[in-house]
């Protein structure tokens, strides 16, 4: 080998390549451990109420914004949240098959290297967690029917903009912390409101709504929900 | 008496071709480094060299199948990896600068040489990488894989979608101009 050759491969050694990501997709237990645990509790989000069923969990709504399943809207204040809750986390884990056979639908996941578990609550939403250039990022994803199962409130810092996924309707929330109010699917009357500190981005994809939601930019959320499907 | 030992290659190849997820993901993360290097310097930027490492695994493991028994997986994966981040390339038509690691970032074991040495081998290796960079296309990555990645002739040539000839002659051609454009500069 000539000195050239030698330099140019000492040189390789050199280089700064950015990290590499894990393309086998751990598992939560070898995922980042804290702040996503209790972003991961947000993703399970269930209701079967709407959101304008408590009037105790909102102040004056400005302006709301509405997807099939989900309802944004721009408050005054936020309404008392738990950073962190100790009811359940994201579900149980299953396989991806055994959640679409639970959800009687199949689950919309971008390509993969290794099929990811899934994380199952209620048996009406599963949560898939991705990694997106190193971060992990939570999918989650519900058939939303008659009514909203989700109610997002936001503060007037929070930036909320209509976007479109695959000619779809969806939102972007970007910005500081914003809430999440959801409901047990067990037909109580039970429910919990968590700060989410990541950015969301909310789809719908025919009757699903589908929501990504982790430390990402609306760039990488877009790019990520149009390998969906 | 049962002996606990770890798969090779071709027993883990077997049993992901079987449908064992296990082993196919002890696979890709066993290449995941190479591949997404690989990637990275094809494609140009760590975002399409992820998606490109990551579809390429998705459609390795599909065509498992047509994987020839008691081959190396490695320039197989390669080839397929390296073809979509190629791909990428085309279609986005944007390269991040290569860079060299901060200085802080030596690694244990590597060599300490006094503060001027290290100022000088620096300076000619930012020289070096800028000559590189200024390379056409395909020299450019011929250099990048089988110097910068230490691929060998075959992976290089699986990598670049060519024959191993075309990988001696554009390696060949991009070392003469190297030197040239070097000598020009000192």
């Amino acid at each position: 080998m000539s000195s050239l050759e030698q330099r140019l491969q000492a040189l390789g050694r050199e280089l700064a390549f950015p990290s590499e990501p894990d393309l086998a997709v751990s598992a939560p237990a070898t995922a980042r451990p804290f702040p996503w645990r209790w972003v991961a509790l947000a993703a399970a989000v269930i209701a079967l109420a709407t959101a304008f069923a408590v009037p105790s969990a909102r102040t004056s709504i400005l302006r709301f914004f509405h997807i099939q399943g989900a309802t944004v809207e721009r408050v005054e204040t936020l309404p008392p949240a738990q950073e962190r809750s100790n009811a359940g986390g994201l579900g149980r884990r299953v396989s991806v098959r055994e959640a679409e056979r639970f959800l009687g639908f199949r689950l919309l996941l971008p390509p993969l290297a290794a099929e990811p578990p899934a994380y199952l609550l209620d048996g009406v939403l599963a949560t898939v967690i991705l990694r997106v250039d190193g971060r992990p990022v939570l999918l989650s994803e519900y058939a939303a029917r008659d009514y909203s199962l989700l109610k997002k409130s936001v503060g007037e810092k929070t930036h909320v903009e209509p976007v479109r996924v695959a000619g779809q309707p969806g939102l972007w929330v970007e910005g500081p912390p914003h809430t999440l109010t959801y409901f047990s699917a067990s037909g109580e009357f039970r429910q919990r409101t968590v700060k989410i500190q990541g950015n969301v981005l909310l789809w719908t994809h025919g009757p699903l709504t589908v929501r990504l939601e982790g430390r990402i930019s609306k760039a990488q959320a877009l790019r990520v929900a149009r390998r969906i499907g | 008496m049962v002996v606990d030992r770890p798969l090779d290659e071709a027993e883990l190849v077997e049993r992901a071709r079987r449908g064992d997820l296990e082993a196919w993901e002890t696979l890709v993360r066993t290449y995941q480094g190479i591949a997404f290097r690989t990637a990275y310097l094809l494609a140009g930027n760590a975002a399409d060299a992820e998606e490109a490492a990551q579809d390429g695994f998705v459609k390795a493991q599909r065509a498992l199948g047509r994987f020839r028994r008691g081959s190396p997986l490695r320039p197989w994966l390669l080839r397929i990896v390296a073809n979509e981040a190629r791909n990428r390339r085309r279609s986005a038509g944007r390269r991040e600068r290569l860079a060299l690691r901060a200085i802080d970032e030596i690694r244990p074991g590597d060599a300490v040489p006094s503060p001027e040495a290290a100022l000088v081998a620096r300076e000619d290796q930012e020289r070096l990488l800028a000559a590189v960079e200024l390379l056409p296309e395909g020299h450019r990555d011929a250099i990048a894989c089988r110097y910068f990645l230490e691929l060998s002739e075959e992976e290089t040539a699986a990598a670049l979608g060519v024959r191993r000839g075309t990988v001696k002659s554009r390696l060949a051609r991009a070392l003469a101009q190297l030197r040239e454009s070097l000598e020009e500069d000192a």
